[in-house]
């Protein structure tokens, strides 16, 4: 391993906001379909919120990747051949298969997007609805929704999978840290769009803050094991601009202070979660999980 | 039959020729300075053009794809020391870093086994450049792609030697048959070892799953900026998506713990519904 592995230069404003808006979205989907499944039907309103953000922030997705491009009107050669025109992949190069699970992820955000308006009649269900008594529900969300994953995940596997010093030490683990970390910043989501329609989750907001407590606790993990595994290439997690991102914003800010709120809110003898407390912390996960992604991949460059 | 080329840095003079042959040959431009104001000139001062050594490169960039290093080992009183010389390029790996990563199909390796970036497709992407252990693909902010050495690929798929190779004056780069290279690196190594020089490696034929450009060192390779244990990162790629896979499981299984159905009527009545 060397020092003089080459940076590749990628911006926080591109790639960081990429990793971010493509895990809230990934996190968003894989939740609502979840909770669709495991939940029967007693968290619709969950799972419609979530199919109603997973489409609307994957679409802000695109200009980030193609805008980072030394040739940005070249992007679709990621998809088809050059010279050949025929569909193209590398199966060793984490950046190709992505290209083609944003492409499956994004057909599958955008028919369950289309499912919601037309289940909550925003939209007109005659030309959908011969499509969707053939296609069911449940199958576009179990493709998703393992796309989803692969979406959340594959940024991490992205990073990993150089040889950067920073990056090539966490390896594997930061794959997992950014599924873990779309898991809360997509539940957080999820919460606060709920919050803006107005639809009270009722009991089932308690399953819902459960499943975060879990997810956290496994961020929280990954996190310490990842600083551990960075060994003596850990200095830029530990100094300068990207150490307070990464302690203050993603770690504390974005994970520990949202933990212990909702494990204080559910102490045993008390029913009852402050509204504005929750919100708040919905905003600090996101902000959170925001910071983790930058720091990650700007300290990696130093 | 792959090419390649045997660079035997003991016979080295740091003259530059390689450089110069390989930017005529190529066409490549001026390195863009990289003007930064230092907090105690207190004026703009370009931070990649080096000064304080004969190596005037610093680095390979997208406009230098050849760099004669200069390890200049010498001790405060000026008693003694040495200079160890060694002209480096990209190595065309057997196994390459940047090939596997490339998500285009820009980097191609061709017939003579040399790795190429192709100029019309490559996007810009840049994963190539962390990809590669050693630190040789660059990105051109005046192309707006990635850049390297190409082996003088029109060179040498019309008979002729590399540009650098033709214009070394000493024989220190020399042009040809990976097999033929390795023979003459093996005796000149024997020699070497002859004359006392302990230390004296060469450093290719196992790393990265053989480098076609290889380089016989006086020194361990990390004296002349070589990593050791060159890594190629694509083999960790089936670890890392396994693990990631198993964080995908547990955050399925925290769904599956907190949102499971506990058995009341209510809700199948809802599912019925839909």
């Amino acid at each position: 391993m060397s020092p003089e592995v080459h940076a590749p230069g990628w911006e926080w404003y591109y790639i960081g906001l990429y990793f971010f808006f493509g895990g809230v979205s990934a996190g968003a989907y894989f939740i609502g379909s979840l909770a669709e499944f495991f939940g029967g039907g007693r968290h619709r309103g969950i799972s419609r919120t979530a199919f109603y953000i997973a489409f609307p922030t994957l679409l802000v997705t695109p200009p980030l990747l193609i805008g980072d491009l030394g040739q940005p009107l070249r992007f679709w050669h990621l998809l088809f051949d050059a010279r050949s025109g025929f569909p193209y992949v590398n199966l060793s190069s984490p950046m190709s298969v992505g290209s083609w699970a944003l492409v499956l992820y994004g057909a599958m955000a955008l028919l369950s997007f289309l499912d919601n308006l037309v289940a909550e009649g925003v939209l007109d269900a005659a030309p959908f609805a011969k499509l969707y008594s053939r296609l069911p529900r449940k199958v576009y969300a179990v493709v998703g929704s393992a796309a989803g994953f692969f979406i959340a995940g594959y940024t991490g596997v992205l990073l990993n999978v150089t040889a950067r010093p920073l990056w090539a030490l966490t390896d594997p683990l930061v794959g997992a840290l950014f599924i873990a970390s779309a898991g809360s910043t997509g539940a957080a989501a999820i919460y606060l769009v709920m919050k803006w329609r107005q639809i009270h989750p009722g009991p089932e907001l308690e399953e819902f803050e459960r499943f975060d407590r879990i997810v956290k606790v496994l961020e929280i993990a990954l996190a310490a094991a990842i600083v551990i595994a960075a060994g003596r290439y850990a200095g830029a997690l530990f100094r300068g601009p990207y150490a307070v991102m990464f302690w203050g914003g993603a770690i504390l800010l974005g994970t520990v202070v949202p933990l212990a709120s909702n494990v204080y809110a559910h102490r045993p003898g008390r029913h009852v979660r402050s509204e504005p407390a929750a919100v708040l912390m919905a905003c600090l996960v996101l902000f959170g999980g925001l910071l983790l992604r930058i720091s990650l991949i700007q300290a990696g460059q130093l | 039959m792959p090419k390649g080329m045997f660079v035997d840095t003991t016979i080295c003079i740091g003259c530059k020729a390689c450089q110069v042959a390989c930017k005529q040959w190529n066409v490549l431009p001026g390195e863009p300075a990289d003007f930064r104001t230092d907090p105690a000139e207190k004026i703009p001062v370009a931070v990649n053009f080096t000064g304080d050594s004969y190596d005037n490169t610093a680095d390979l960039t997208g406009t230098n794809w050849r760099r004669v290093r200069f390890i200049e080992q010498f001790p405060e009183n000026r008693a003694g020391g040495r200079w160890l010389i060694s002209s480096d390029s990209c190595k065309h790996c057997g196994d390459a870093g940047c090939l596997n990563a490339c998500p285009t199909g820009a980097l191609v390796r061709t017939d003579l086994g040399n790795v190429v970036v192709r100029q019309d497709v490559c996007i810009g992407c840049k994963y190539c450049l962390p990809s590669c252990p050693f630190g040789v693909v660059a990105f051109s902010h005046q192309t707006g792609t990635a850049r390297k050495c190409s082996l003088c690929d029109e060179r040498i798929h019309n008979g002729l030697g590399t540009a650098c190779a033709k214009a070394c004056p000493t024989g220190s780069i020399a042009y040809g048959e990976v097999a033929d290279l390795k023979k003459k690196a093996d005796a000149r190594l024997a020699r070497l070892k002859e004359l006392g020089h302990a230390k004296a490696n060469i450093y290719g034929y196992r790393e990265a799953g053989g480098l076609n450009v290889f380089y016989l060192f006086d020194d361990s390779p990390s004296v002349y900026g070589q990593p050791e244990k060159p890594v190629v990162p694509q083999g960790r790629l089936v670890l890392s998506s396994a693990v990631t896979v198993a964080g995908a499981i547990a955050v399925g299984v925290a769904a599956l713990v907190a949102f499971r159905e506990r058995g009341d009527g209510e809700s199948r009545s809802e599912e019925v519904e839909k």
